[in-house]
């Protein structure tokens, strides 16, 4: 699709990954919330400082440092591939051809920083991430990774007792059925009305073309239990 | 066979397969899997069982939820069995003895430049300075300029120690914030198409040759070397090193050569990590060499220049020589 943003990776045993790469709004919270958790870490050992002298100043300085240019690395080597504010939006860095993110391309990433954050409040950052259809920042580019959208998990349909399959009254390709599929896993989620409505858009599948109502929208659904597998 | 029945038949495989992942992954949620039942043989049949399982649930055009389901599962499996676990102590040889000092050599151009970069605007601020030390009020204001001849005068009982810090440690602390910051800055500014990487060089080059200039004419040059020169072996190398790095993903940009400008720059700097890998550990060593030795008002300065002759010789040692064998 035109619109999608999705990008494909091939693995070695043939399948086919799909990335969701993140864009601008989703990776500006998840910094957001880094940040803030950097910030009060650096306030709280800040209290304990005061009380060590010189070597708590040191350690402190240290601690500066290492969140300013080791926080990001250490989260992403982990197995959640995440720092914790991405991990709350969902999000996780990969190499670009789907592989989890190597130590060189973490550290590499994370240190090109200093060029993203130029001129200004990360604006080549922005640049970049606004202008390409994988959002990568310029450190993104440099070491092949990127920052994608944990899959969510898809809503399942059950077998329906209360749904008679119903035989489709024309051939159904693959994205007809899972438009069908897809309707009838998103039921418990719309209003009655609504799902007639959409169910009447569909209305072809089951042989009911212009018609619609809570009967059409049943023999809708009798279809996508017979996709599913049903007979009787 | 209909989708209900693929997923009867194939259930157990990817539940069982799930579980694992969830075991690896430290999660508790789902089936347990027991550490004792648990085999890597049996992960990677399962993963490519299952991938079998998804090719074939999709050639049969059977729901997207069965599909996804799979590849969801799957692509877990993939990142779990791909993870790289690469932080060894035979990793950690490996780079010390044969890749960092290999890198250095293969980059020599790189490096070469990086340090005329560094070097000749220097010594050109050092000349101008020594002859004419009122200049230095061009470049940081009179109380900087003060607070220098301060810290590098004979009678301080410890040499380059800002009047702020009270103790040698927290200078360590000061010192890896600032100076790997500044040659974390000279490899970043590379990706401007070497622009940054040089400019850095030059700037920092320009201000430690403006300052020894400086306090030479002022007659501190006793103190003043005797601090530098022993941990200047790490922190001068290792910023030129990174500086390097910065260059060569700056050239990498610029002449791409036969591949295309993104490839070229991710080659480059998959190339240049094991060059940041030692610049950094060259750093931290040199943060402590001048906090704790280099500060040190009551070593004579001969055994100041002693420690700096062997550690200069030892450093140019290890990039010239080591790893040869292995190579």
């Amino acid at each position: 699709m035109i619109l999608d943003t999705v990008v494909t990776a091939e693995t070695p045993e043939g399948m086919v990954l799909e990335l969701r790469p993140a864009g601008l709004s989703a990776r500006f919270y998840a910094f957001a919330l880094d940040w803030a958790i950097r910030l009060a870490l650096l306030q709280a050992t800040a209290v304990t400082i005061t009380l060590m002298g010189g070597l708590g100043v040191a350690f402190w300085l240290i601690l500066i440092f290492a969140l300013e240019w080791f926080y990001p690395v250490v989260f992403e080597l982990t197995a959640a591939a995440a720092t914790p504010g991405k991990r709350v939006f969902g999000l996780k860095v990969v190499m670009d051809n789907g592989l989890p993110v190597t130590p060189a391309s973490s550290l590499s990433r994370n240190l090109l920083r200093a060029a993203d954050f130029l001129p200004f409040a990360y604006g080549f950052a922005i640049f970049s991430m606004l202008l390409r259809r994988d959002c990568k920042r310029l450190g993104d580019l440099a070491a092949a990774t990127l920052v994608v959208h944990q899959p969510r998990t898809v809503p399942r349909i059950a077998r329906d007792n209360d749904i008679l399959p119903i035989a489709p009254s024309m051939p159904l390709v693959p994205a007809h059925q899972a438009a069908v599929i897809a309707l009838a896993a998103r039921v418990p989620t719309l209003t009655a009305e609504r799902l007639d409505e959409l169910a009447a858009l569909a209305a072809k599948v089951s042989g009911d073309s212009g018609r619609s109502g809570p009967h059409v929208t049943r023999r809708v659904l009798g279809v996508a239990q017979w996709v599913l597998g049903r007979r009787s | 066979m209909t989708p209900l029945q693929f997923e009867e038949l194939y259930q157990s495989d990817w539940d069982e397969l799930q579980a694992t992942l969830n075991l690896m992954l430290g999660r508790t949620a789902g089936i347990s899997v027991t550490r004792s039942t648990f085999s890597s043989a049996r992960v990677a049949t399962l993963y490519r069982r299952t991938c079998g399982h998804l090719a074939l649930a999709r050639s049969r055009c059977y729901p997207s939820y069965l599909i996804e389901r799979l590849e969801e599962l799957t692509a877990e499996a993939h990142q779990v069995i791909y993870q790289r676990r690469e932080f060894g102590r035979l990793w950690l040889k490996q780079i010390v003895a044969v890749d960092f000092p290999v890198a250095v050599r293969t980059n020599l151009f790189f490096v070469a430049v990086a340090a005329a970069v560094f070097l000749i605007p220097a010594i050109v601020t050092g000349v101008v300075m020594y002859e004419r030390p009122e200049l230095i009020l061009s470049m940081v204001s009179a109380e900087t300029a003060a607070s220098f001849q301060e810290m590098y005068s004979p009678t301080a009982d410890s040499i380059g120690r800002t009047r702020t810090a009270s103790t040698d440690w927290m200078m360590f602390g000061l010192y890896i914030r600032n100076n790997i910051g500044v040659a974390f800055q000279c490899f970043a500014g590379g990706l401007f198409a070497g622009l940054g990487a040089l400019f850095f060089l030059a700037y920092n080059g320009a201000f430690a040759g403006a300052l020894a200039g400086f306090l030479t004419e002022r007659g501190l040059s006793s103190t003043f070397y005797s601090f530098v020169a022993t941990h200047s072996a790490f922190e001068l190398t290792a910023i030129v090193l990174s500086g390097a790095a910065g260059l060569k993903i700056g050239f990498a940009l610029v002449a791409p050569g036969r591949l295309l400008r993104l490839q070229a720059l991710v080659q480059a700097t998959q190339e240049c990590a094991v060059l940041l890998y030692g610049v950094i550990v060259m750093l931290l060593v040199a943060a402590a060499v001048e906090a704790f030795w280099s500060s040190a008002a009551w070593l004579p300065a001969s055994v100041k220049y002693g420690t700096a002759a062997v550690c200069w010789t030892a450093v140019f040692a290890y990039f010239s020589m080591q790893g040869r064998r292995a190579n």
